[in-house]
């Protein structure tokens, strides 16, 4: 029986190499006829607990799988539950996990996952990166993976902080670029259809000349141009249009393409805001014969002297 | 009525019209519809004062009356209308404009007086225009007549409603308060008159033997007591009218801004062409043909008919979406989309209203919220790339004064806050009303001060003008010059100063309150064409 352990051990790992996805129970007993069902997982155990089998589960049963050698190795010191969790955040990805979901998905209790977590950070196997969603999460993570942007905040943020500077300098100019564009059209005086569209640039053409610019240290891409041209439709100064565009030209994304355009403001600023009143922060305490009123308010003082 | 609106209709009727009328029109605005003797008795006042501030007030077309089915007649004050002696002023202006100084006296003369005849409008009008022309010239009736008539063409100003004249069998007697009634067709038409005549300029004391001979003249005409031919047809202003034209105004303007001057001219022709076809509360001018248009634009405009296609193309594709395009026929069918300009004039009001009081950082997030409709904070964040922190503070700011608002959408039953979404959203209507209602409060305070600022200089303002009045009148006796210079001095030079800035300040605060008689007019409108849409 012994001998069947040693022997078949090794046969279960070759049909793990024949079929690298994944074999099942149905497999192995297909090609061992002859072995018992306890034998069968005593020697699965075995393979598992020496870190050569992945084990897994499908919605046919349970799946073997022969596991990466370099990985193998790197467990060896390991205890099995290290190795689980280990696992847990390699699964993650590089959005990397919170270190309650790992306690949930292993139940483990709190203390053992973070000793196996100091002692993996120790190893260099996981890094612990900080959320910018919220700041006191930490998210751990593979070593060498990068980061995905949704953690870090993306090509705004620079360790953490949002670089409000950087938006906003990279905000003037697009407008300066799109203003200087329009009014080149205006210029130009020729018939309005043309006009209008040459007073019109592509989400492209605005990325092609920030890029030359080279005002921003990080590669910026069209999407982000992009929300920089949002924020200035939002303060009313660009206003977009969507054109269907050929599928081979430049910048076109699922065959459209978006165009903005300076425009200057519907209205001058309303008359309500030229008077004291309407900026007054105490408007709503004002009333005459009160301590404060228009008889004697200040602000209304101060703009008459003006 | 909302409080700031009866404290103003209060301050203006006292402005215009004096105390007695300022009590009985407040009260009226109050209380609602009441009868004669509940009038009085409330007021305190005498009858006889009652009847007469009533018949001022209804003669400006303030309080409406109504026969009741009891027998008795009762009385409702128009707050809306009262509001409107705010705007006279524009009024006035907008008929300078049009027809020059003729229109602008003429339009004045019907404000002040609320109804009056054609005929004693171009007579007043004609002796005013005369005092204000060099010596010898007078200013004709017919002119006069002329401009009265073009008025009326435009529908600028209106003929009041009249007493029907229906056949009374003599044995019953006469109503208590007669229904007036008026044609639709009849409205604009003006009468036959025969208006000759120069006006009279008032001559000043000099002229003496021209004083005995203007009297005399006067008894001839006193003489001549008949009846003028259009006795019982009086004519008032027609504010709709007037309405109408501000807001033509504030939509070509904005096509101008936002596009060329071209643009603009081509908006406002289709307006002028829609002036007398398309009723003021249309959500939608009467289709054009673009050859209509083209044969209708102001003769300097001389571009081809194919610029004004492409114009008229690239208007109707504008996202502003002011201009519609309804059909093909006749080389195309456009309209002007009324509503949705009214609604982007008052969203542009509200955004710059929101700019100013909180910041450009504000400004953004409120017209994101404008667009998007609905939008969780974090969202916020990431769309209008602000900090955080800072973007929180703005949204609690702004949210505390009303302007945002935020919607729940519970997860679970219990609405538990952690288990909640909150939405911050924008409602344009309520906004609107909450602003309107602080333009009211601040037009009042403005009229406040620039009271309480007459009333502290009182003395000195009583002073100047009686030192004016003894300058004048020694002017007339023929005073040398050391003397007038003495009366001058009798007003020092620090007093001089102190007029001065009174009459600074109180232009300020007069053209101030114009200027938010603006506002107040885009958000009315807008919340009125609101309110009509099916």
């Amino acid at each position: 029986m012994i001998l069947n352990l040693f022997s078949s051990s090794p046969r279960i790992i070759e049909l793990c190499h024949q079929f690298p996805h994944g074999i099942t129970d149905q497999v192995i007993q297909n090609d061992m006829p002859h072995m018992e069902a306890q034998q069968r997982a005593m020697a699965i155990n075995r393979l598992l607990s020496m870190g050569q089998l992945d084990l897994l589960r499908s919605n046919a049963g349970l799946l073997y799988r022969i596991k990466e050698s370099q990985n193998a190795s790197k467990m060896k010191g390991s205890d099995n539950q290290e190795k689980l969790v280990y696992q847990i955040i390699e699964d993650a990805g590089n959005k990397g996990i919170w270190s309650r979901d790992i306690r949930y998905k292993s139940n483990l209790p709190l203390t053992e996952i973070n000793k196996i977590l100091k002692n993996l950070e120790s190893k260099k196997l996981i890094k612990a990166v900080k959320s910018v969603a919220a700041s006191k999460k930490k998210v751990y993570m593979l070593y060498n993976l990068q980061p995905d942007r949704s953690v870090t905040g993306g090509a705004w943020y620079s360790d953490q902080d949002f670089e409000s500077e950087f938006v906003e300098v990279l905000n003037q100019q697009c407008f300066k670029f799109l203003q200087s564009k329009a009014e080149a059209a205006r210029e130009s005086k020729q018939n309005p259809m043309i006009q209008r569209n040459s007073s019109f640039a592509s989400s492209h053409e605005v990325w092609k000349y920030i890029c030359e610019l080279g005002i921003s240290k990080v590669e910026l891409s069209m999407e982000d141009i992009e929300t920089i041209l949002n924020t200035l439709i939002y303060d009313g100064k660009v206003e977009m249009t969507i054109i269907a565009a050929k599928e081979g030209t430049v910048g076109s994304v699922d065959g459209q393409m978006k165009l903005y355009r300076a425009v200057s403001p519907l209205i001058q600023p309303t008359g309500l805001v030229r008077t004291p009143c309407g900026l007054c922060p105490v408007f709503d305490d004002c009333h005459e014969g009160g301590e404060i009123s228009p008889s004697n308010c200040i602000y209304m003082t101060e703009w008459l002297e003006f | 009525m909302t409080q700031a609106e009866i404290k103003l209709c209060s301050l203006l009727l006292q402005e215009h019209f004096g105390e007695i009328v300022e009590k009985i029109g407040t009260y009226l605005i109050r209380t609602g519809t009441q009868p004669l003797r509940m009038i009085v008795n409330d007021t305190g006042l005498l009858l006889d004062q009652v009847k007469k501030a009533l018949c001022v007030l209804i003669q400006h077309n303030l309080v409406t009356y109504q026969l009741q089915k009891r027998g008795f007649v009762e009385y409702e004050a128009q707050c809306k209308r009262v509001l409107r002696i705010l705007r006279y002023p524009r009024y006035i202006y907008t008929a300078k404009t049009l027809y020059n100084d003729t229109g602008e006296l003429i339009v004045e003369e019907l404000l002040l007086n609320g109804k009056m005849t054609m005929s004693a409008v171009v007579r007043k009008v004609a002796d005013r225009l005369t005092e204000t022309m060099e010596d010898g010239k007078t200013m004709d009736y017919t002119d006069v007549s002329n401009t009265f008539v073009r008025l009326a063409d435009t529908h600028f100003v209106q003929r009041c409603p009249l007493i029907p004249e229906t056949p009374e069998t003599p044995d019953a007697p006469p109503p208590p308060a007669p229904i007036l009634v008026i044609n639709e067709k009849d409205m604009y038409v003006v009468p036959r008159l025969n208006l000759i005549g120069k006006g009279k300029r008032r001559r000043s004391c000099d002229e003496e033997e021209n004083g005995e001979h203007k009297a005399k003249k006067q008894k001839q005409d006193g003489e001549s007591s008949e009846p003028p031919p259009d006795d019982g047809i009086y004519w008032q202003v027609n504010i709709d009218r007037f309405h109408q034209h501000f807001r033509d105004q504030g939509i070509v303007s904005a096509v101008a801004n936002r596009m060329d001057q071209t643009s603009s001219e081509i908006v406002r022709t289709m307006l002028r062409m829609s002036e007398v076809t398309t009723s003021s509360s249309a959500p939608y001018t009467q289709p054009l043909s673009s050859n209509e248009i083209f044969r209708s634009l102001p003769a300097g405009y001389n571009i081809v008919k194919q610029v004004l296609d492409q114009y008229l193309t690239l208007l109707a594709d504008d996202p502003l979406e002011f201009v519609g395009k309804s059909g093909d026929s006749g080389g195309g069918m456009y309209t002007v989309n009324l509503h949705k300009a009214l609604a982007s004039l008052a969203t542009a009001t509200l955004e710059s209203i929101v700019e100013e009081r909180f910041g450009s950082r504000c400004a953004r997030i409120f017209r994101l919220l404008l667009r998007k409709k609905h939008l969780e904070q974090k969202q916020v964040e990431d769309f209008a790339m602000i900090p955080a922190k800072e973007a929180k503070d703005m949204l609690y700011k702004m949210l505390s004064e009303n302007v945002v608002s935020l919607q729940e959408i519970p997860k679970t039953p219990d609405h538990a806050p952690s288990r909640t979404f909150y939405l911050y959203t924008v409602n344009i209507l309520s906004s609107a009303r909450m602003l309107l209602h602080r333009c009211y409060k601040s037009v009042a305070n403005l009229i406040e001060r620039r009271q309480y600022e007459t009333k502290e200089n009182k003395r000195l303002l009583e002073k100047s003008q009686r030192v004016e009045a003894i300058l004048a009148s020694m002017q007339a006796t023929g005073a040398e010059d050391a003397q007038l210079q003495e009366i001058e001095e009798m007003i020092t030079v620090p007093e001089r100063q102190q007029l001065e800035n009174l009459k600074r300040n109180v232009n300020k605060i007069d053209a101030s309150e114009n200027q938010v008689d603006e506002t107040i007019f885009v958000l009315e409108s807008f919340i009125e064409s609101t309110m009509k849409k099916p």
